[in-house]
């Protein structure tokens, strides 16, 4: 197993009135290079599950594996786990602190204790694969950019440490559409070109539907879908029960296909759906 | 609701420069005309930067205009003696719950500003109840905030200040964080008190599919508004939207590439409904 968890359970305040099972028994793995999305309705465990995934929180039953190995306590290995795991927490600009784009990237280089020649070419290079001009702004302090640029600092800042699997929670809220469509892109060329194994935990499926290769649904910190993307969005009535929606062009094809049109349903983009209504056009003029 | 003027927020030449910001020639709102109306449900898109956030804090004295003025009910937010009464009547909403849960527990944190107007005990029981059942927090009223998750707190932040039966509400993002159930509660919560009791809402957003549910749409671009009107006309006006970087509706992107591959397609399109309708009955009839 590259990425995953054994019937990870974690319970919040054990032993008091407030005691909360946030998760029960989740077993799933990521092979290396997928895409995977994380979904499931507010409160089901979702962000508590990518904390065990780099060593924030302890599993209070079941194991975190990765590569084939049990993640002990050992603060040594939980160092490197981290390295090689990065997490880009919901709305983590708001967690900056320093004075400069370049000294809030480098923070966790030099935290790693790299030499000042070897942080500044991680930061250049962090900088770099999200798009972000070096010249325009490594001087600059991070609240006088964009909040879509700010973003983009953030998860330069996880890049820094050259991680092999990149984990973001909510990566788009509250970025504006073109601002979403940027960062998705961005996620998939990571995913693609350089190889990382990306775990998005969302609830707007709109941009990202397309892009997974497989998705977890969670609920009430269990477990209630896991597998292929195509599998799990071909099952409609479970992900409306659960509250959770499916993109709006999948949804427009489900409606065609309601109206008793021969629509293909497995359709996450704009693009998809143009193709499909317009074969769907020339199929019932024959 | 009774005798509350007709006009609930109005501006006049409103203009907001931030204190210390390099650049003088370019305000962070600049030449506001706007009023929303008693009962009106007002949706306020534009890029990240475009000036929405500092319009909302303008709108309830949290920051004073720097030129033209602001009336809340026909009071000025630069009357200090008034800034408490505009604030009562003008709730806000912020982006990140987090930032506005104050108390220990979810009921004491509904109660947080009924007990800063000094109402009698079982007045203020009956409100946190109320909006309580109406937001579906009835289950957790006596736990600890922070331990929510962002659904949650998101619901408890919105319970908080429609328990003060405000006039008017402001909300900035309020579903950034949230699941298609919860947004749907939380926005159906607000419409309904806006078409029951006259609730004035300004709903900033970066969803088309939320802006399309207002009745009326206004843009902003570098601090100025630039574009208003109802839903259908504005948020089918793709040219416009796609130069902010903005975009229309799933289904109105999509009834826009159809229309370019020859079909007909009314240009009012805003959701899936209307869509399947339109193809249903002209182009794919079978």
């Amino acid at each position: 197993m590259f990425i995953g968890t054994e019937k990870l359970s974690h319970i919040y305040m054990p032993g008091t009135p407030y005691a909360t099972k946030a998760l029960e028994e989740v077993s799933f793995s990521l092979d290396r290079g997928d895409f995977a999305l994380l979904i499931g309705p507010s409160g089901s465990g979702k962000s508590t599950l990518i904390q065990h995934l780099n060593g924030l929180l302890k599993p209070s039953g079941g194991k975190v594996i990765f590569e084939d190995r049990e993640l002990g306590s050992d603060s040594v290995d939980l160092l490197a786990l981290r390295k090689r795991i990065g997490l880009v927490f919901q709305m983590a600009e708001e967690h900056f602190f320093s004075e400069t784009v370049y000294d809030e990237v480098a923070f966790a280089p030099r935290n790693l204790g790299l030499d000042e020649v070897k942080v500044e070419q991680n930061v250049k290079l962090a900088l770099e694969r999200v798009g972000l001009e070096w010249e325009v702004v490594h001087d600059r302090h991070p609240f006088q950019l964009s909040s879509g640029q700010k973003r983009l600092v953030a998860l330069a800042a996880v890049l820094s440490l050259q991680p092999e699997v990149l984990i973001l929670d909510e990566p788009t809220a509250g970025l504006d559409p073109g601002g979403r469509l940027h960062l998705f892109a961005l996620l998939k060329s990571l995913n693609q070109q350089a190889g990382l194994t990306v775990l998005v935990c969302t609830h707007h499926m709109d941009e990202v539907a397309d892009l997974a290769d497989s998705v977890l649904v969670l609920n009430r910190g269990k477990v209630i879908m896991s597998g292929p993307a195509h599998d799990i969005f071909a099952r409609r009535q479970e992900f409306n029960k659960l509250g959770l929606s499916l993109p709006e062009v999948t949804e427009v094809m489900h409606c065609l296909a309601a109206a008793g049109l021969p629509a293909r349903t497995d359709i996450y983009s704009l693009e998809q759906a143009r193709a499909e209504i317009n074969s769907l056009k020339r199929r019932l003029e024959k | 609701m009774k005798n509350r003027p007709e006009i609930a927020i109005e501006t006049r030449k409103l203009a907001y420069h931030y204190p210390g910001e390099e650049n003088i020639s370019s305000p962070a709102v600049y030449g506001i005309n706007l009023s929303v109306k008693r009962g009106e449900y007002v949706s306020l898109i534009g890029p990240n930067g475009s000036g929405k956030t500092t319009l909302l804090k303008l709108f309830n004295a949290l920051l004073a205009p720097t030129d033209g003025e602001v009336l809340v009910e026909g009071i000025s937010t630069t009357e200090e003696e008034s800034q408490t009464e505009i604030r009562r009547n003008c709730g806000m909403i912020f982006q990140n719950p987090d930032n506005q849960l104050v108390a220990t527990t979810v009921e004491e944190d509904i109660a947080f500003g009924l007990e800063n107007l000094e109402l009698p005990s079982p007045e203020i029981r009956k409100r946190v109840n109320r909006v309580a059942g109406e937001l579906g927090l009835e289950h957790l009223l006596k736990h600890p905030p922070h331990l929510l998750s962002g659904g949650e707190k998101g619901r408890v932040a919105i319970a908080g200040i429609l328990a003060m039966q405000p006039s008017c509400i402001l909300m900035d993002e309020p579903t950034a964080m949230l699941d298609s159930k919860s947004r749907q509660d939380v926005l159906g919560a607000v419409r309904r008190l806006n078409r029951e009791q006259g609730l004035a809402v300004v709903h900033v957003t970066h969803f088309p599919e939320e802006a399309a549910r207002a009745d009326r749409v206004v843009i902003l671009h570098q601090g100025r508004l630039i574009e208003q009107g109802p839903p259908a006309l504005v948020l089918n006006n793709l040219q416009l939207l796609h130069q902010l970087g903005l975009q229309g509706t799933a289904s109105s992107e999509l009834a826009a590439l159809l229309r370019t591959d020859g079909f007909s397609i009314p240009q009012e399109i805003l959701n899936c409904q209307e869509l399947v309708q339109s193809l249903c009955s002209s182009e794919l009839k079978n």
